[in-house]
């Protein structure tokens, strides 16, 4: 099992202010999956993927991922773990505008000491040709695929996507998509974020939130679609 | 109302959360507003001051010197100024005589034995009508002390030695006298005896007595050498002077008129103080440009962070003018307290000068109020500048639709940044792009702190320049024989009489030469006065480096290479000097003789000259000396041939030939105060400039960092890429510090000095400890500043940070 929760609460504030944005949650997701974390604003989705890449420390509860119980781990192992079992990609991108596209996924590489082939990734993302530029010379859908190809150069394990295709049309939307959909059937677990119920559609499994509480969890109803299906 | 209530609250809140930033940066631009007040009013109020202390003690505008050794009556020159024509534009005059000595101020177990000079002046009417006393110590002397031996001892000597506020003194023949105070007199503000150095205080005790003391101490009854003269403020100074010459002339001894222009003292102080202001000014206006141009930079950034805020009140349809209160209250608040902690600034500045100055120049007032006047010419800009660094993003948001404001401002950041394919670590390229791709930026920030290295350089090079000169000039007068001894004679004195035989003969002597020291100039357009030293060139125990040329056989005389340069001769040419001949017994006349130039020295003295003593003749002077190089027996020092020679009146110095260059050392030791003072300032202003460029980096690339850490990459990663940025800013802006520095000394030892004391030639340079002072300021301390941040790095809210949609 690449990803364990078990009864994870995460609390902010305190006293009359607190404010319990996940509560029990459990949750496990295995190689290859394709998850999708769903439900509305405030429903704790984020904080639940922050919790997964270490960028938030659980209240209480158990997180374990590819094998390390991060709730113990300290800061400085948090950043070994991030460095060596996730990847994120982001709504806004959030690339580094000083750098160009192959820089940006050089830097994946060197953030995760591995020894991928820049250019190679480049080109299973479809940019080629596109080394060069700067992002602020890309389209948005182009920027995402940036995102993607660094997520991709640090060779983890684990893909965590936060509203990926919140910053896209549909049409860019649709084709990143199709590119995480590719890498969990590479081996990856991706878990995307989203409050868009389509994309849930295309899920190997979905994950519904709703204040703090995992209220459902298993296949898209209605059966899994294919991405050329989906409609928003 | 409601509107601006919030704004009100909403800046107040900025101001909060930004309050460690809008000090530094008010500081910053109360470094260059106070700095540059403290810095270009020293000219003001030092003018203001000697105007008032030369005024109130009497400083003369003419003054007659007899030929060296030349005396005459009491009187004699007091009838014929008071018979020229413009008699009745003279305002006071008095007769003096003015004799060398040596004097012994030792206590206890510390020796302190100083060639001098005795002035003796009429104190009957209470005090001297020209050249007045103040005492610091003790009482002035006054008529009852006529002919008693009691004087008054130079305050900077004193204080140089620290000798109690009175006490007694001993000069030459062994005499002692009391000392009643220790004052100064307008000619004294500087130490800078005939023929000698500014500011040799060390070496130079100057004691002020009654004529009559004077005469009795010199044996010579009624006899004067030198008279002072005041002038009404209408009269024709050149007239006057004329027509004094032409009246001395009736005179049996050679006489000379000098202006006040021509003593060393006064023209010291006085061209030092535009020569000193037109460096401070430089210095000022750099030191306020680099902190005006880093508070721009910064402010801007400050400014430009509400970019998407600006956006935002945009999107929702708030005007652009209540979009700019914000930013622009911001700057207020910077401005306001810029300017004023600015005052405080320039106060402490102020203070600090004058308090090292009035440490130097002993004047009995100091007027040194804070120049306001000049603090509010670049208070204005330091008022303007915050609103035009704020108004610019301000302008540059509003004017494109909100929701390019909104987005993050990327317009540019290719064009600079370069293509190439990267080779090695992305960490590694990181740092070089951020400077690049915001090239304006980096160069405010490089420019910033390169202005005040600049300010630094300027000042430890002109010292390390000075230094430099004073060391080729002890290297120089040392040569081959360090242990070699000058003696000063009273007056001119037969090789061969029994005066100089007993010198010689001294047990504490190993080694005597006879040597001429004669006064004289070069004429040219502009007259080069020189200090010829005649003496044994070809078998001397010391002998002038000869930077170019040789000793000639038929003679000629060597130059300092800066006189050569000035007057435009080469070894070979001929020039004429005018000097003194003996045309009596004790009486002198100038003629002027062509002599070749047979050598240059390198001393950096320009007045210096030397000749062969087979050249004595051209004085009239052969067979006679007014003064010896020794070198000491086996087993004797420096200070045991004074002590040996002090009994001999004949002898009035006797002195280390590293003794001036010593005391010029000491004094400008004494300017590291200075320095120092300007350090601290720099380095503050270098140290809030990289401070706030790193706290303001951290901010505007909070996203970038927290990507980073979400994708693990460790806080010293991180750190170490925004110490890489901040070391290539220092690296840069050291290199143009340096070279601005480099600029600005050049320009003072090249372009500045030589107008107001071309009588020392410096070369421009900085030395290795200006370097590493510089390479520590400018890149360590640059480099370290985003160490500063390490906590904020560490503290930032990831989560937070990363959902930020711009």
């Amino acid at each position: 099992m690449l990803i364990e929760l078990k009864d994870v609460t995460k609390r902010y504030g305190e006293g009359e202010l607190a404010v319990t944005a996940l509560a029990d949650v459990e949750m496990m997701v295995s190689e290859g999956e394709f998850v999708v974390v769903l439900g509305p604003s405030g429903s704790g989705k984020t904080t639940l993927l922050n919790i997964v890449g270490a960028l938030d420390t659980a209240t209480s509860g158990l997180v374990r991922v590819n094998g390390v119980d991060i709730t113990a781990a300290s800061r400085g192992k948090l950043f070994d773990f991030r460095a060596g079992t996730v990847s994120f990609i982001f709504q806004a991108f959030n690339l580094f505008p000083g750098l160009t596209t192959r820089e940006n996924v050089l830097f994946g590489i060197d953030a995760a000491g591995s020894d991928a082939d820049p250019d190679e990734i480049l080109e299973s993302v479809g940019l080629g040709n596109k080394g060069a530029r700067f992002p602020h010379e890309l389209s948005g859908g182009e920027q995402q695929r940036v995102g993607i190809a660094r997520a991709l150069a640090t060779g983890n394990p684990i893909m965590l996507c936060d509203e990926p295709t919140g910053e896209l049309d549909f049409e860019t939307g649709v084709q990143i998509l199709e590119l995480l959909q590719a890498q969990a059937g590479n081996g990856q677990a991706v878990l995307v974020v989203t409050h868009n119920r389509e994309i849930s559609r295309m899920a190997d499994r979905v994950v519904e939130l709703s204040s703090g509480h995992i209220v459902s969890d298993g296949p898209p109803a209605g059966g899994k679609a294919p991405v050329a299906e989906l409609h928003w | 109302m409601r509107t601006l209530r919030l704004l009100l609250r909403w800046s107040w809140r900025d101001l909060r959360s930004h309050w460690a930033k809008v000090l530094a940066i008010a500081l910053v631009i109360a470094i260059g507003t106070g700095g540059y007040a403290g810095l270009t009013s020293t000219a003001e109020w030092r003018r203001d001051s000697y105007d008032l202390n030369y005024r109130d003690l009497a400083m003369y505008d003419l003054r007659v010197d007899l030929a060296t050794g030349s005396f005459v009556e009491e009187g004699d020159i007091a009838a014929l100024v008071t018979a020229i024509p413009s008699a009745a534009s003279i305002t006071g005059t008095e007769e003096r005589l003015i004799i060398s000595t040596q004097v012994d101020a030792s206590s206890g177990d510390e020796i302190v034995l100083s060639r001098g000079e005795i002035t003796g002046s009429d104190f009957s009417e209470g005090r001297p009508e020209v050249g007045a006393h103040f005492a610091h110590t003790g009482r002035l002397l006054t008529a009852d002390d006529a002919g008693q031996p009691r004087v008054m001892v130079e305050r900077s000597f004193a204080r140089f030695y620290e000798l109690p506020d009175t006490g007694e003194l001993q000069v030459s023949g062994g005499r002692t006298v009391e000392y009643v105070a220790q004052s100064t007199t307008p000619e004294y503000f500087a130490v800078a005896p005939e023929g000698g150095m500014f500011m040799t205080e060390a070496t130079f005790a100057a004691l002020f007595t009654t004529l009559e003391t004077a005469q009795d101490l010199a044996g010579l009854p009624n006899g004067i050498n030198n008279l002072v003269l005041t002038l009404a403020e209408d009269a024709d100074r050149d007239q006057v002077q004329a027509e004094l010459e032409t009246a001395l002339t009736s005179l049996p001894v050679g006489a000379t008129v000098l202006t006040r222009d021509d003593n060393l003292s006064y023209t010291s102080l006085t061209t030092d103080i535009d020569q000193d202001q037109a460096m401070f000014n430089a210095l000022a206006f750099l030191l306020f440009a680099g902190a005006v141009g880093a508070a721009f930079n910064l402010i801007h950034r400050l400014a430009e962070q509400q970019r998407r805020e600006i956006g935002i009140g945009m999107a929702l349809g708030i005007r652009p003018r209540v979009l700019a209160f914000r930013p622009l209250l911001v700057s207020a608040q910077i401005a306001v307290l810029g300017v004023a902690l600015g005052i405080g600034v320039g106060t402490l500045i102020g203070n600090a000068m004058a308090g090292i100055f009035a440490d130097f120049i002993p004047l009995p007032v100091w007027l040194t109020d804070f120049q306001y006047a000049v603090f509010a010419r670049v208070a204005v800009i330091g008022l303007v500048v915050p609103f035009v660094a704020s108004a610019i993003p301000v302008w540059r948001a509003v004017r494109v639709s909100p929701i390019e404001a909104i987005r993050p401002d990327l317009t540019g950041r290719g064009s600079m940044t370069g293509r190439r394919r990267t080779v090695g670590n992305s960490f590694a390229v990181i740092p070089f792009r951020n400077l690049r791709r915001t090239p304006r930026r980096t160069a405010l920030t490089i420019f910033g702190i390169a202005a005040a290295l600049t300010v630094l350089v300027g000042f430890l090079g002109i010292m390390d320049s000075v230094f430099d000169a004073v060391d080729t000039a002890e290297a120089e007068s040392v040569g081959k024989e360090p242990a070699r001894v000058s003696v000063g004679l009273d007056g001119f004195r037969l090789i061969d009489s029994p005066e100089v035989q007993a010198i010689e003969g001294s047990e504490a002597v190993a080694t005597a030469e006879p040597l001429l020291t004669m006064v004289g100039s070069i004429v040219a357009e502009e007259d080069i006065d020189v200090f010829i030293e005649v003496a044994d060139l070809s078998d001397g125990m010391w002998i002038p480096t000869m930077a170019r040329g040789e000793l000639a056989s038929d003679g000629g005389i060597i130059l300092s290479e800066k006189a050569a340069a000035d007057l435009a001769v080469s070894v070979g040419d001929v020039v004429t000097l005018r000097h003194p001949q003996r045309a009596g017994l004790t009486s002198f006349a100038f003629v002027e003789t062509e002599v070749p130039v047979m050598a240059t020295h390198p001393h950096p003295v320009r007045s210096l000259a030397y000749m062969d003593l087979s050249q004595a003749g051209l004085f009239n002077l052969v067979g006679a000396t007014n003064g010896m190089n020794l070198l000491p027996a086996t087993g004797f020092t420096t200070a045991d041939i004074q002590q040996a020679l002090f009994p001999y009146e004949q002898v009035t110095s006797v002195q280390s030939v590293t003794a001036v260059t010593d005391a010029v050392r000491d004094a400008f030791n004494e300017m590291l105060g200075i320095i120092q003072m300007m350090v601290m300032v720099v380095l503050l202003l270098a140290l809030l400039i990289a401070f706030n460029t790193a706290s303001i980096n951290l901010e505007s690339r909070a996203r970038e960092h927290a990507t980073m850490f979400a994708f693990g990459v460790k806080v010293r990663t991180a750190l170490r890429m925004a110490v890489v940025e901040s070391l290539v800013i220092g690296i840069l802006a050291t290199i143009v510090g340096v070279a601005g520095g480099f600029a600005i000394v050049w320009w003072m030892t090249q372009v500045l000095l030589p107008e107001t004391l071309p009588d020392f030639g410096l070369h421009a340079l900085i030395g290795t400890s200006t370097l590493v002072a510089v390479v520590i300021m400018g890149v360590v301390v640059v480099t370290l500043a985003p160490l500063l941040t390490v906590r904020r790095m560490w503290k930032m809210d990831l989560p937070g940070t990363l959902r930020l949609v711009e």
